[in-house]
């Protein structure tokens, strides 16, 4: 198959792809036809054939929520909640819903495929595995030694064997691994390393009184938070938005304010204010003993009142001064919900500082109802070898570029700009599994423009994505649906300490191969075979090893619980911090020449006839997993919100085809008018634009946010800051 | 004992997350387009500042006690199951004339593009069967969907209809006493259309007697008979063909 792929009607292709899944499964029925939307030529009569049920986690997001899969003749006809798997709260939302969508989606990637015309061009060759894990370990070893180990930058993914693949990337030799989460939650972490010592849980269903700024709960699913959310309202627990947008978690709270974006340090900080000056915190809790940098706090705040912060956020001072006194009388049982998606503006994690000590001065931590410490799973990680090679240079590409840069998690844009300069050394090749940059990272330009100095791209994916398109070799993955996992730990709220596993609910389609597997395969080729001489059970038995019952916990109900203790794991020992407690005042900020403690700057304000663009998601997609036919229908392209005042000034109507404009990039996407936005601001789902003719639902349909989207990151983790951007909007003639 | 399936809906609850419609797609094949279930929203008011809210309703078939669906069906296709409640289609005898599909004021039956029959929530009646509950209440992230047996007095929808309040949403020209139950307060409430009787089923309630009636539904019977009857002799093959085309 040179050139082009021949074009496959989604149809044709679905039916071809069935029956291939049928005959691997050794049943080749008609009912297997009864799958295609539309197409189907059932009557009232019963499906023949047994139907089976089978135990896996999901991985439409990264919440690992329990399923049991419904099989019947080899075909995956039905995704059930697993009622027993706590932290999901027996639940499965619309993306989980559509995994059979995902596994048995037209689109996906057949078997490994070679460039071999333009990047980006679409010209491929199909080539069988062994050529393609031969050129692959060649063009490896090539880079290694031309460049060092570290020339390979590695980006793992977020999945259950993404564990693997960075084991992979360090026996290779690379420490330039980077994940997702440099464009989701890192200045989060940050923040609450440098507040108290680690990450915390929000344990939502005792909470009293939740704020919830930065962060859309009720869209981006996260389990069991979203559900808890509703169980502590019945128990009379207060829920604040704060939102430039009126979304669905601000539309289901108790009290929404219309924040003007990137001005939450303002309320914050003003919150502060009123709790310290009222004498509303927690005295024994922000003791000299249980915190550090109290007393320089309290001169610090002086200056942020409630008065000063209506000015800058546009939410009443009254209205602060009453949620500082709401919240400190719910307290400890009380919080600022921490977030997820925090990589937003360039001080994210100064603004997530903010929030942390809040908590901090609500004393919640560590609590029922409060932000929860990490428990024990008791889920090891295997010991490895990691080899040591004299030429690798000294430390990661982009280390030193900020202060607080997460080791192991890195920052992919700095990443970026160090592979464009080629300083302090060239990195040149790149190794993906399962992460679209091309899609969901800012300044897409940038990212085409950090190709073109790249010698070779690999990707492990199952389906042909922006990023795999622009790839030199394309290795189709097995679905989660298709493998055999490693056990991975989980914590939710106080509900779950837990540990799942999956193992194939049905077999490996068309060529489609686990990374575990490929990653075998190549290590095999370049000469460290041992380190991944081992087989899946072998695996797990080392993960699991002294947790007696784990493994039959986990077969027979799909997840297996750690009774460990739950509150109160710090009672009498330091915390994680520098000091050994909760760091208002932080020391090593201080000493790197940070702001020790949350300073408020004004940012870059949109002009006139300018707008800050917002980035977000919906209920029902995944950041760039929107080639699903089950799922576009409720949403087929996306669209820009803008408030219907500005519109009407520059003579926009709702429906307008317009272009919106940064100084990066354009898009083109239909207007779509709302009162729920702040005037300054506009808004753009995720998802949409994409590049690749293979991803058919979503190619050239809307606007891609990483198109648009200036590339700024935080100025202290190194996450990228993705609503900085300010773009102008017109309408296309 | 007889069952009375209803459902019990929490709406202040729904946020809206798509899941009871996908899970009903996939567990029914439901084609692009159409769906057997729903959920509807109020708009907001943004006058109410920082009390602006909104409110998501979950519905489908009401599985109404009056079902207009089922005295708007000539051929009996439509019935009310008497085991348990549910309104059903039984495909064989539909001769696909639509009437069900006007007469339901919830819009909460679709003509299958595929099948040219009426297709509608059936409370999963296979999962039933199985013993799981329905595909929509099963995977309900907020658990704002509650099913189960009113006859039953100790399922969870009893015991929310003994200790709650709740309103149900008619059509203003018919009560169709739907059993799906709506926990003290529901938004939106004016989206029921009217009911369309067909003209000649119209008259025929008015003037004509039920004896006269059952002679009608039975010659009707029999015409569905004969209309099946030349569906399926002919061949499977031809049959595949047939549906191909559409």
């Amino acid at each position: 198959m040179k050139d082009k792929l021949p074009p496959l009607s989604r149809r044709k292709f679905l039916k071809t792809s069935l029956a291939a899944a049928a005959v691997t499964a050794g049943a080749g029925t008609p009912l297997v036809k009864s799958l295609v939307p539309g197409a189907h030529a059932s009557g009232s009569r019963p499906p023949k054939g047994d139907l089976t049920s089978h135990f896996t986690a999901c991985d439409m997001c990264f919440n690992r929520c329990g399923m049991i899969a419904r099989v019947r003749n080899g075909v995956i006809e039905k995704i059930d909640p697993n009622p027993k798997f706590l932290k999901s709260r027996g639940m499965i939302c619309a993306r989980g819903n559509a995994a059979t969508n995902h596994i048995y989606d037209p689109d996906r990637l057949k078997y490994p495929l070679r460039r071999t015309g333009k990047r980006g061009e679409g010209k491929w060759e199909r080539i069988s595995w062994e050529e393609a894990l031969d050129y692959t370990a060649e063009k490896m070893l090539e880079i290694g030694e031309k460049y060092t180990r570290c020339g390979m930058m590695f980006i793992p993914g977020s999945d259950m064997q993404s564990q693997l693949v960075h084991r992979f990337a360090e026996v290779y030799g690379s420490f330039n691994i980077t994940s997702h989460e440099t464009l989701c939650l890192l200045s989060k972490n940050r923040a609450y390393l440098d507040t108290i010592g680690e990450v915390p849980y929000p344990d939502v269903f005792y909470s009293k009184y939740i704020l919830i700024a930065g962060a859309n709960p009720f869209e981006a699913i996260i389990t069991p938070d979203t559900m808890d959310f509703f169980e502590a309202r019945k128990n009379g627990c207060k829920i604040i938005v704060l939102d430039p947008r009126f979304t669905k978690t601000a539309a289901m709270a108790d009290e929404w304010y219309q924040i003007k974006p990137g001005t939450d340090m303002a309320f914050f900080l003003a919150l502060c204010h009123v709790i310290v000056k009222e004498e509303l915190y927690d005295r024994d809790g922000c003791c000299p003993k249980m915190t550090y940098g109290f007393d320089e706090f309290f001169l610090h705040i002086q200056q942020y009142t409630p008065e000063w912060a209506q000015e800058e956020c546009g939410i009443p001072s009254e209205d602060i001064i009453r949620i500082a006194r709401e919240i400190s009388a719910a307290a400890p049982s009380a919080m600022v919900y921490p977030g997820r998606r925090t990589s937003d503006y360039k001080d994210s994690t100064q603004i997530r500082r903010a929030m942390a000590i809040t908590n901090a001065l609500l004393n919640n931590f560590d609590k029922p109802g409060g932000l929860l410490a990490l428990r024990e799973v008791g889920v090891k990680t295997p010991y490895y070898d990691v080899p040591w090679y004299d030429d690798n240079p000294f430390d990661r590409v982009e280390a030193g570029l900020v202060p607080g840069l997460i080791d192991h998690e890195g920052s992919f844009q700095l990443m970026r700009e160090a592979i464009i300069s080629g300083e302090p050394y060239p990195i040149k090749g790149w190794f993906n599994f399962k992460t679209n940059f091309m899609q969901t990272a800012a300044n897409r330009n940038k990212t085409l423009e950090m190709i073109d100095h790249l010698d070779f791209i690999v990707n492990i994916d199952i389906a042909m994505t922006d990023t795999a398109w622009y790839s030199d070799v394309v290795l189709p993955g097995a679905s989660f649906l298709e493998r055999k996992d490693p056990v991975s730990a989980l914590q939710g709220s106080s509900a779950c300490a837990c540990a799942v596993l999956r193992d194939p609910v049905v077999p490996e389609m068309f060529e489609s191969r686990s990374p575990f597997w490929i990653c075998q395969e190549l290590s095999k080729r370049m000469g460290f075979g041992d380190s991944f001489d081992f087989t899946m059970d072998e695996y797990r038995q080392k993960q699991l090893d002294g947790l007696d019952g784990a493994l039959e916990a986990m077969l027979n109900d799909g997840v297996y619980y750690n009774p460990s203790q739950v509150y109160g794991i710090y009672s009498g020992s330091p915390l994680k911090t520098l000091s050994g407690v909760k760091e208002i005042f932080n020391q090593r900020y201080a000493r790197s020449g940070v702001d020790p403690m949350p300073v408020y700057r004004k940012r870059r304000m949109p002009g006139e006839n300018e707008f800050r663009l917002v980035v977000g998601r919906t209920a029902f997609f995944t950041h760039s997993n929107t080639n699903l036919e089950l799922l576009t229908e409720f949403m087929e392209e996306n669209v820009l919100n803008m408030h219907p005042e500005p519109a009407q000034n520059m003579g926009l109507k709702d429906g307008d085809l317009v272009e919106v404009k940064s100084q990066v990039g354009s898009g083109r996407l239909r207007l779509e008018l709302t009162q729920g936005i702040e005037k300054q601001t506009v808004y753009m789902a995720t998802g949409f634009g994409a590049l690749s003719p293979q991803m058919s639902l979503v190619h050239n349909r809307g606007a891609s946010i990483a198109e648009v989207l200036e590339d700024y990151h935080d100025e202290i983790s190194g996450n990228m800051a993705m609503h900085e951007t300010l773009v102008t909007v017109r309408k296309v003639a | 004992m007889k069952k009375k399936y209803c459902m019990v809906i929490d709406s202040s609850v729904c946020i809206d997350c798509k899941a009871c419609m996908v899970s009903c797609k996939v567990q029914h094949k439901v084609p692009r387009g159409f769906w057997r279930n729903w959920i509807k929203n109020s708009d907001p008011d943004f006058t109410l500042g920082k009390y602006t809210s909104m409110h998501f309703q979950p519905g489908g078939c009401m599985q109404c006690d009056n079902p207009t669906c089922v005295y708007a069906c000539p051929s009996g296709a439509t019935f009310k199951d008497d085991e348990t409640g549910i309104i059903h289609v039984n495909e064989d005898l539909c001769i696909g004339c639509g009437n069900c599909v006007k007469a339901c004021p919830y819009h909460a039956r679709y003509r299958h593009p595929v099948k040219r029959v009426p297709d509608k929530c059936d409370f999963c009646r296979e999962r039933l069967d199985m013993g799981l509950l329905p595909a929509c209440v099963d995977t309900c992230p907020t658990k704002a969907r509650n099913f189960g047996d009113r006859n039953d007095p100790d399922s969870d929808v009893s015991r929310l209809l003994r200790e709650q309040e709740t309103v149900r949403i008619v059509s203003r020209p018919v009560d169709t006493e739907p059993n799906m139950f709506y926990l003290s307060s529901t938004m939106p409430m004016d989206w029921p259309g009217p009911v369309e009787y067909p003209a000649a089923h119209q008259a025929m309630v008015g003037v004509v007697n039920p004896l006269v009636k059952v002679a009608v539904g039975l010659s009707g019977l029999g015409v569905a008979a004969m209309f099946l009857k030349q569906l399926f002799t002919s061949d499977e093959a031809s049959h595949e063909e047939k549906k191909e085309e559409v």
